[in-house]
Parts: C-alpha cells; structure tokens; sequence
C-alpha cells in the first residue's frame, strides 16, 4: 500500500507531545523516499509510453493530427510532436538528392505502381490527381495509385484486392 | 455509333483517363470485366468499378458519379435502349457500350458523339438504314417558304397558290406515308430480343489485337461464351462457330504440350479442348444425380414420375454401370468405367449428344467449362481468379449450384404433377405460389429464367398436345410479399433449331400500357418484368388479346 509509510511517520510526529522532536526515523525516511522515487519512475515511463505512441501516430496518419487525437494530448505532448516533426523533415530531406525522401509512404516494399482496392466504409469523396474527385462507397471497387491508397488502407477505409 | 478501331477509338483514348465501368451480373459481363481489368491494370489505367443488376441502380450511380468521370463503359447493359434519354448525361461524357443485348437501340447506333458501341457488325445486325428512320426537320419548314412576289398578275398570282397548295399536299401525304414505313419498319426491328456475340469475347478479341493475350483472358472468354450457350441465349451454331474461334487461340496458347522438348511444367495451367458429356457437373457429383439434374436428361426420362425413374434405372442396367458405382461420388468410380463412360453412352442413347467443351488443367484438378456454379455464384470477382488460390470459394460454389438445379427439377416435378402449366391460347402460362419451397430463391430474374426454360423442356416431353409443344411460356414467380410484386418472365418456344429469338420485351409493354398495370422494367433484358400482383389478371388478358 502506497504511502503507508509515510503516512506512519507523520503519525508518530504528531504523537510526541508539543515541541518535542522525535528520534529521526532514518529507516522510516529511507523507505519513504525509495517510494517516492519508485512512483516518479512509474510516471517517467508512463510519460515515455504515450511518447512512443505518439511518434507510431506520426507515420500513421501524416504530419496533420486528427483533431480527436490532438485533444487528449498535453501542451508539452504537442510541443514534443512539433519537435519531432521537424527532426524526422529534416532527417527526409537529406536523403535522396535535392528533392529528399518520404519515408512514410510505402512501409511495406511495393510490388506495383497502382493497385486494386476495395470500398469498406461510405467514405465520401477523396480528391485525385488531376483535381477532379471519386465518390469512394461502401462496395465500391477501385483501381488506384498506391500512394494515394496507403493512408486509407492503414486507416481501414479501404481495403486492398488481391487477385 | 460503332466502333470499327477498337484499339484506336477506344482503348487509346481511355488508357490516359479514369474511367468508370458498370458491370451487368451475368456471368458473361463478370468474364468481360476481369478481362478488360487485367488490361487496365497491365497499363495503369485507373477505373472504379460499379456492378448493377438493373436499371435503378445503374441510374442511382450514375447520379452519384456523372460529376467525377468523363468516360463510361457499360459491360452488357445499355445497347438495346435510348441510353441519352434514360441517364441525361452532360455533352462532355461518353459511353462505351460492349453489350449482348439486341437489337441495339437505332439512336445509339446513330449517334455519333457520346455513344460509342463496342459490338463487332458482321453480328448480323440489320439496322434499319438512317433516312428510313431520321427525317430532317427543317425539310417541312420549307412547305411555308414562299413569298408573294410583287408586281405580277393576279391570275398568275392565282395559279402559283395552287401550285403551292398541291405540292403541300403532296409534301403532307408523303411525309405520312414515310412515318407509316417507319413505324413498321422499327416495329420488324424491335419486336425479337436476342443475342450477340459474347462480351467476354469480344474483349478478349481487343486483348489479342494489342497482342496482350493471356490463357487466363482465353479462359474468361471460354466461360463467358459457355454462359450464353447454358443459358440457352445464342443457337447451337452459333455455339459451334466461336467455340472453333476460341479453339484456335486455345491451340495457340497451349501447344507446347504436344512437343516433348520443351513441355511446360506441371505447375502450369493449361487448357484443352474436347468432347465431353454434357451432363451437368457429372465431375463433381455422382454420376447418378448429374442424370437426375441435367435439364436434358430429366426431360427424356420424364423423371418427374415414378415411372421415369424407373426407366432410368433400366437404362443404366442396360449400359452395365452398377446402381452402387453410379450413385457414388464421380471421382470414387471404377477407373474403367470412368474412362469408358462416353462410349458407354453414346452407343446406349443416340440422342445422348456430347458437346464441344473446354477443359481447364489446374495442376492439381482437373474442371471441365460447363461450369453451372458460376451461374449461381452471384457477383463474385474472387472466384474466375480462384483457381490458384481460394478453392473453397470455389468448393462453395459448385455445393450451392449443386442445391440449386435440385431445387429447379422438384419444383419442375411439383409443377408438372400438379398441373400448374396450363395453356391461355398463344402461351403457356405458370406461376409459382407463395409458400412453395425454395419459391425465394426463383425471385432474381437469373433463376427464373433457368427454371423456366428448364421446366419448358420438360413440359414439351411429359404432353401429348401436339400444339402445345410448340407454345411459349410465361412464368411468374413472386418477389416481394411486403410491395405485393411478382417477377414475370417470358420465354421463346422450344423448338429445335430455334434461333432464340423472344417477342415478350415488347409485348409485355405493349400489355402493360394498354391495361395500365404497374410494371416495372428494372432488368436489363426486356422479357423480365416485375408486375403489381394485383394486376396480373388483366395483364395476362391483354397479353392474350395481343398474342392471339
């Protein structure tokens, strides 16, 4: 039970009588601060955990958090996201030439240019290259850049035809 | 218009766009559609894919999608109506109609900009020429052309009114004489529905132009062909003259079996080609109950009766194949009588007739082309590609087609013992009841015309009315309980060397517009209907009226 300890230490503090000063309890102390640094050590790593997950969040949906997402996250947490963002932009574009390199796309080695896709939700329209839109709906099938199709996929929208 | 250049007028112009393709559900338009998507996926074409399987939903989807695509290609739907008319599309869009379905509606034939037909002519069309049909509006404008011309003589005035007044006349009478010819001559045109050459085939003929061929588009083609030919759409000749075509490609492709150097290996599909029984599913039945269910079969052996069945017994005694190996699974037979099965029953029946087929070699099962379950399996892209992978898609299928041709011959059965075909003068009439088992399942149109035809087959076999044998038959089966619709389907006569062609399309119109029954004409073949139950009395009334 946490802070039993310490709750015993006050306790017998607040027995001795007015004024008097009880022996240090140097073991009593001891334990009490093995708890503390116990219970901040928890936190750290709690912290450290919604940190990883929020760097997974980065390279699964883009640099643009959902808003949903945004909302549970801490000033700090933000500030921490903002940081990393610019480290892992820079880090791109210094690979591959002058253009640099998104790594984000294509997690898994692709095997071709475009692929066939299935409709697994009423998504509503999604904007393609020329400007124009599709109405992607439930059902619907769809033979697409990859490119384009990936973030839909890891979200679940879509679904990918294999044949 | 048609099409003459697929490859220039079609497929060139499209490979840079997006385009949208709306997919009947027949299992040719499914062949036709894989094809044309292997294309488009060997050429980064990018596509949306809309299956329909009718008219609400193609017109619903049209709605939704008009605004995004430019072009559309419409997969056996569309030819044999005003396409402009129905779907009031923008200037800018095209369709691309690769459709069965005749005859083909004469304004898509001759519109020029935003029809384009992918139909091969040499299909005898027999369109009416262009000045029988289209008269140019502005010629009768010109019958109030004339002036009066100042300065000349009152008689002379006179005489040119005359003038004029007769050749008015004249222009008018024509004019009614030409509307009279033009109303029988598209009357001739689009009384008989019927049939072209396969989608499927078609495609694959586009595939091979552009020598991007493969065995797996050769067999799509092959099954979308044997579709019409088991559904009874093109005639046995016609049959016969594309199965050579698609012989040819097959030889083509598969020849390297026949030289031992450079034999392919086992791992390879291949295809051949032979004569086989045409007794439905026999490889993956019993030899028993594919005797039992093959529509041919059951007819002559009128296996409705006790007495039927009974002959087919002796008939098997007769050919020495025990009742125990019979009635076992095909594949447990006794490997002599497997091999020797078609000589067995060619020499016991002459009318048994075998029937040029395609086999397909997986490498590890063998299946033959009459394959009845992807009649049945409804719309699925994953089984023409399951051969390699997903073969119990495939298993599942073949146990559903297996269900439904039973449930076909013992409601044949039912219907024939209980008299429910009758005669009301120019047709056969039936209509199932609801509450009838399995009465679900002959909703969809798909079924019911394969009930029909099945069940004329055995009609034709069990009377002895001579003039009945030669009737066609109307059938109706109900669709909804809640709306109080059924499904009416009508179907040509059985006789041999029938060339398929079906006059209910327009006498189902003619019937319903005259009684103003509610009718609603969703399907894309135009001699399946749904009808207000209420209404059915008057409509088969009027439908003998008309026929008689």
């Amino acid at each position: 039970m946490f802070c039993e300890k310490a709750v015993e230490l006050i306790r017998e503090l607040h027995r001795a009588p007015d004024g008097q000063l009880p022996a240090f309890n140097e073991d009593g102390i001891r334990q009490v601060l093995e708890e503390m640094k116990a219970l901040y050590e928890q936190n750290q790593s709690d912290v450290y955990d919604r940190l990883l997950r929020i760097r997974a969040l980065r390279w699964e949906y883009g640099s643009i958090l959902p808003s949903t997402i945004q909302f549970h996250m801490s000033a700090e947490e933000m500030e921490w996201f903002n940081h990393y963002k610019k480290s892992l932009a820079t880090y791109m574009r210094s690979l591959g030439g002058d253009e640099g390199l998104d790594i984000t796309q294509d997690m898994k080695p692709p095997k071709s240019l475009y692929i066939e896709v299935r409709c697994l939700k009423d998504y509503g329209e999604f904007e393609v290259d020329d400007g124009t839109s599709i109405l992607l709906k439930k059902n619907s099938q769809h033979f697409l850049p990859r490119w384009k199709c990936e973030q839909l996929i890891r979200q679940g929208v879509l679904e990918h035809v294999l044949s | 218009m048609f099409v003459s250049d697929f490859r220039k007028e079609f497929y060139e112009l499209v490979q840079s766009q997006r385009v949208l393709l709306f997919v009947a559900s027949d299992v040719d338009a499914l062949c036709a559609c894989k094809i044309l998507q292997a294309l488009f996926q060997c050429d980064h074409v990018q596509y949306t894919l809309v299956p329909v399987s009718g008219w609400q939903e193609l017109e619903t989807a049209f709605l939704e999608h008009k605004e995004q695509f430019r072009y559309f290609i419409l997969i056996n739907c569309g030819a044999n109506v005003d396409l402009l008319d129905i779907l009031q599309p923008d200037e800018e869009t095209i369709f691309f109609v690769c459709d069965t379905h005749r005859p083909v509606n004469v304004v898509n034939v001759y519109n020029d900009t935003q029809i384009k037909l992918l139909i091969k002519q040499d299909d005898d069309l027999e369109v009416p020429a262009y000045d029988d049909i289209f008269r140019d509006e502005e010629e009768d404008e010109d019958l109030s052309g004339s002036e009066d011309v100042d300065g000349s003589e009152p008689s002379e005035k006179r005489t040119r009114l005359e003038e004029e007044i007769v050749e008015r006349t004249l222009k008018r009478r024509q004019r009614r004489e030409w509307e009279a010819r033009r109303r029988d001559i598209l009357f001739d045109y689009e009384q008989y529905e019927h049939y072209g050459t396969s989608s499927a085939m078609v495609m694959f003929d586009l595939a091979w132009i552009m020598s991007k061929d493969l065995n797996d588009m050769l067999w799509w083609a092959i099954v979308g062909l044997t579709d019409q030919w088991v559904h009874d759409k093109i005639t046995q000749m016609k049959y016969v003259t594309d199965v050579g075509i698609l012989q040819r490609h097959v030889s083509r492709h598969n020849h390297r079996n026949e030289d031992e150097e450079n034999t392919l290996s086992v791992d390879c599909t291949r295809i051949s080609f032979e004569y086989d029984l045409r007794l439905v599913l026999y490889q993956h039945w019993s030899l028993h109950e594919s005797l039992c269910n093959t529509s041919y079969t059951a007819a002559r052996f009128k296996l409705w009766s006790v007495h039927g069945q009974k002959r087919l017994q002796e008939f098997l005694a007769d050919m020495g194949l025990p009742l125990k190996q019979v009635k076992q699974k095909f594949q447990s037979m006794d490997m002599s009588l497997k091999e020797n099965l078609q000589e067995i029953i060619e020499e016991s029946a002459n009318k048994f007739g075998s029937t040029p087929a395609f086999r397909y070699q997986h490498p590890f099962l063998p299946f033959t082309s009459l394959l009845w379950v992807y009649t049945f399996f409804m719309p699925s892209f994953h089984c023409l590609s399951c051969f390699r992978s997903n073969l119990d898609k495939l298993y599942l299928g073949l146990e559903l087609a297996k269900k439904q041709l039973q449930a076909i011959q013992q409601t044949i059965a039912s219907c024939l013992c209980t008299n429910l075909v009758i005669s009301q003068g120019p047709f056969l009439y039936c209509s199932l009841m609801e509450g009838t088992p399995d009465v679900m399942l002959f909703s969809k149109p798909a079924s019911l015309s394969l009930l029909s035809r099945h069940l004329l087959k055995s009609f034709v076999c069990s009377t002895k009315n001579r003039r009945c044998k030669l009737l066609p038959l109307v059938m109706a089966a109900p669709l909804s309980v809640e709306q109080g619709t059924v499904t009416v389907v009508g179907i040509p006569p059985e006789t041999d060397g029938s060339d398929r062609k079906n006059f209910f399309g327009r006498a189902f119109e003619k019937a319903a517009e005259s009684t103003s029954s509610r009718t609603l004409h969703n399907h894309f073949d135009l001699s399946v209907i749904e009808l207000k139950a209420e209404d059915r009395s008057k409509f088969l009334d009027a439908l003998v009226s008309l026929l008689s």
